[in-house]
């Protein structure tokens, strides 16, 4: 097991040391932030080598208490963990379906701007279509006369 | 009473938001080096001093970490 937990009993407070190979800091972060309500905590130690977080309880917790709030705390970091790999992965897809669901809400922001199949210049009639046309009628012109 | 937080985990900011919610209830002073924020807390409420500390450093984690969900 990479976390290491440390009772520090007469201080009603539990270290949990963890290795942020295994766990990214924004997965502590989350645990930590769902903790709030239920212990007093803090973080110390080196985001890149060992994360500790002390947790202290709100009341006065016995030795039990305390080493189920660390596990309890473990359990939500792993979620935290999950969450973040998940959220990482599926990034992409998340992306464009809320793209599609802003397209289908309001479709008329996102239609195509066709101005450029009115054409008042000409510029998309093919230039042999131009020109052989007039070619022709200056010919049968000539063979009037 | 001293807090140091580690700036690795911790935002000034956040530390700054949590002084101004809690001053009614001490003196705050603040240090800052390359490593730590530094908070001391003078005449604090006696309703207060025994839980003050550990109140306040919940606050602000809470703050650091609503903080990094904004950027």
């Amino acid at each position: 097991m990479e976390e290491k937990i440390e009772l520090k009993k007469n201080q009603n407070q539990i270290l949990v040391k963890i290795n942020p190979k295994l766990y990214p800091l924004e997965a502590v972060y989350g645990a930590c932030y769902v903790f709030l309500d239920k212990a007093y905590v803090f973080l110390d130690g080196d985001p890149k080598k060992e994360i500790k977080v002390f947790l202290k309880g709100k009341e006065k917790l016995t030795s039990q208490e305390l080493e189920g709030l660390a596990g309890e705390f473990s359990n939500e970091l792993l979620n935290y963990a999950l969450r973040n790999e998940i959220s990482k992965r599926n990034q992409k897809i998340r992306e464009y379906i809320v793209g599609q669901a802003l397209f289908f809400a309001n479709p008329e922001e996102f239609e195509e701007d066709k101005s450029f199949e009115e054409d008042p210049l000409g510029i998309a009639i093919p230039w042999e279509e131009k020109h052989t046309t007039k070619k022709k009628t200056k010919r049968t012109n000539k063979k009037k006369k | 009473m001293i807090v140091k937080f580690n700036k690795n985990f911790y935002n000034s900011s956040a530390v700054k938001s949590a002084i101004k919610s809690y001053q009614g209830l001490a003196d705050f002073s603040l240090k800052e080096n390359q490593k730590f924020i530094t908070v001391y807390l003078k005449n604090i409420d006696r309703n207060f001093k025994h839980i003050i500390k550990d109140e306040f450093c919940n606050f602000v984690l809470g703050e650091t970490i609503k903080w990094r969900t904004k950027l």
